[in-house]
């Protein structure tokens, strides 16, 4: 009988191979889609209840004056605070995307126990004034070490004498969290703040990260910070680290609705070419399950016999399927790390691609199955071979 | 006297035409002994097929009743006679019936699989089948890779591969050439005569209804007489 499952899919190899790869391909698409959207939720749920985000009311692109920092730290209930400014620069090509940050090294390291920078990199950081520490995924990319002179070129800060900004590598982070991703470069602010002042310029800052403790009354503490800046010069507005996250990524539109629209195009799309696959094998079998019924096998057996076929196809593409989205989820980690950090395949995804396999197999092959099952022998044998 | 191998029994077939019934048998009545060859000839559709199928249980009568190695086919459901089948029916048809994309080999192996013979056994028992039938060196040749008359010599070790008590064939030789034919027929009488088996072979070739101990004559739903010739099939 298994002879004759696997005998019948070789009969036409392409067609099984076209089969398998298309159910492949789109088992992997699917494991990718959803990983991204896991990837988000885990984002999301990472996002610490004691940090709260400040930045302009206005949009995340305009700055805030630098002296808000210290009144923000003396609202009550904030214990620690750093500021952030995006930098903007590129190193070599401006293809080469990655965030670079200007921060408080030392705040930084105090609020963000997830970013973990391997061997002595705070402290050197604390000696170098022109020094950095990047994600592991960027140094990897890169290869930087520790001790290399990046230059970067500067797009919103132009180096004050023309050339390009140049920093040197002290430390190389990994994230513990999903949601602090690792291809990011963090530089000292003080570097930052008097490299422009010689030329004249007063930075601003773009965000304020504040820390709070364990059990802090956190609305109070985002209306009284909005209400410090009510009248001026800049309105604040404030949010914890998660309606901060969830708001950035709705800037990109309802990614999570949207992946489910094209997962759901794919899912049918595939099932159709399985179907039709599978039509097509029933059909030219139909004389053979009436030579199985004449040598005694029931028509049950004959069920099995085409919806083996049809769950042996699909499961073969299902397993190839995840087996690349798993190869492959260190790629997407550094590809996509930029957009989704932490990217990562759960186990529930694998499950819901071998449930879907599944599925699909049954949907493919039962009209044919349930086809041969039925078919009365006599009439069966009378068709044409 | 034994009960007969076959027992048929105001045996009714029709089919339903367009709005008319055709009736192909007609409260048809005969027995056939153990261990006999009997032709059954007739002109086309004279429902010599029909007649077969029910015989061998893949169809279903509208009346009468049959009795087949021992069985009262009416009281089998469809896996019971699915099994029953298998196991004392061997089928040979005009166009030879084998799996295309299975060899020679496993064609034979298939009905074994219904059984509880191990995978070794299955395997030397076809062996043994293809040899008897003079093909033990095609045994992993696919059926496009044989000539008609070694597709039939296939079927055929097929159908006795499970020891069934009752040989059914249809038009066995109406696609071979008369040497291919004559070894279908050499076969189908040294079936009879050594292993016992009861044969019934439909045909409408008087020369290959010779080989039979007894012809069966059915003519529009009835049958017609029926002649004896242990004589001349011992002859041959
Ligand atoms: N499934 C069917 N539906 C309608 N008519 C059928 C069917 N099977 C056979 N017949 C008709 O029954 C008659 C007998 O057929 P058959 O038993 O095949 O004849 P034979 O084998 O003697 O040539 C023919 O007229 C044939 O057309
Ligand atoms: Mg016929």
């Amino acid at each position: 009988m298994f002879k004759l499952v696997v005998q019948n899919l070789l009969r036409h190899p392409l067609r099984s191979i076209l089969t398998v790869g298309s159910v492949c391909v789109a088992v992997f698409l699917l494991c990718l889609l959803r990983s991204i959207v896991t990837t988000m939720n885990a984002g999301l749920e990472a996002a610490s209840a004691t940090r709260l985000v400040a930045m302009s009311s206005i949009s995340l692109f305009v700055d805030m004056p630098l002296s808000y920092q210290d009144k923000i730290a003396r609202v009550e209930g904030v214990e620690d605070i750093v500021k952030w400014q995006w930098f903007g620069a590129y190193y070599q090509s401006p293809d080469n995307f990655f965030g670079q940050f200007a921060v408080d090294p030392e705040r930084m390291r105090a609020i963000y126990p997830e970013c973990q920078v391997e061997a002595d990199g705070w402290e050197r950081l604390a000696r170098t004034r022109n020094g950095c520490i990047v994600g592991y995924q960027l140094a990897d990319q890169f290869g930087w070490k520790v001790g290399d002179k990046i230059p970067m070129i500067g797009a919103l800060f132009p180096h004050p004498s023309g050339s390009a900004w140049e920093f040197e590598l002290v430390g190389v982070y990994r994230s513990t969290q999903p949601n602090f991703d690792n291809r990011t470069m963090f530089f000292r602010w003080d570097f930052f703040e008097e490299t422009l002042k010689s030329d004249g310029q007063e930075p601003g800052v773009g965000v304020f990260v504040m820390k709070v403790g364990p059990g802090a009354d956190v609305p109070r503490i985002l209306s009284e910070v909005e209400a410090l800046f009510e009248n001026g010069p800049m309105r604040v507005k404030c949010d914890t680290e998660s309606e901060f996250t969830r708001q950035f990524m709705s800037m990109m539109g309802d990614i999570p609705m949207f992946l489910g629209w094209i997962g759901t195009g794919v899912l049918v799309a595939i099932l159709l070419g399985a179907v039709n696959t599978m039509l097509m094998a029933g059909r030219e079998q139909i004389h053979d399950v009436g030579i199985l019924k004449a040598l005694g096998f029931t028509d049950g057996d004959s069920f099995r016999v085409l919806i083996s076929q049809s769950l042996f196809l699909c499961t073969l593409g299902g397993a190839a399927g995840v087996g690349l989205a798993l190869l492959t989820a260190g790629f997407f980690e550094v590809v996509l790390g930029q957009f989704f950090p932490g990217y990562h395949i759960a186990p529930s995804t694998s499950v819901m691609a071998v449930v879907v396999t599944v599925l699909i197999g049954f949907a493919a092959g039962i009209v044919p199955a349930w086809r041969a099952k039925n078919m009365r022998c006599v009439e069966a044998l009378r068709t044409g071979v | 006297m034994s009960d007969p191998m076959i027992r048929v029994r105001d045996l009714s077939k029709r089919y339903a035409r367009g709005g008319e019934t055709l009736t192909v048998l007609d409260r048809l009545n005969l027995e056939m002994e153990e261990g006999r060859f009997y032709a059954l000839m007739g002109p086309s559709g004279s429902g010599k097929t029909t007649l077969l199928n029910l015989i061998g249980g893949l169809d279903t009568p509208d009346s009468g009743s049959l009795f087949v190695a021992g069985e009262d086919l009416a009281r089998l459901s469809g896996a019971e006679l699915a099994h029953w089948r298998g196991a004392s029916v061997g089928f040979v048809f005009q166009g030879f019936n084998l799996i295309p994309v299975l060899t020679a080999i496993e064609n034979v192996m298939l009905p074994l699989t219904l059984t509880s013979l191990s995978k070794a056994q299955r395997r030397k028992n076809a062996e043994t089948a293809l040899r008897l039938v003079g093909l033990g060196d095609r045994l992993d040749h696919r059926p496009r890779q044989l000539s008609g008359g070694q597709e039939q010599r296939v079927a055929i070790a097929r159908a006795i591969v499970t020891d069934p008590k009752v040989i059914l064939a249809d038009e066995p030789t109406g696609d071979l050439d008369r040497k291919s034919a004559e070894q279908v027929l050499d076969l189908l009488q040294r079936l009879n005569r050594e292993f016992k088996k009861t044969i019934l072979m439909v045909t409408h070739d008087p020369h290959a209804a010779e080989r039979a101990q007894s012809v069966v004559h059915l003519d529009k739903g009835q049958l017609g007489r029926i002649e004896h010739n242990d004589a001349g099939a011992a002859a041959r």
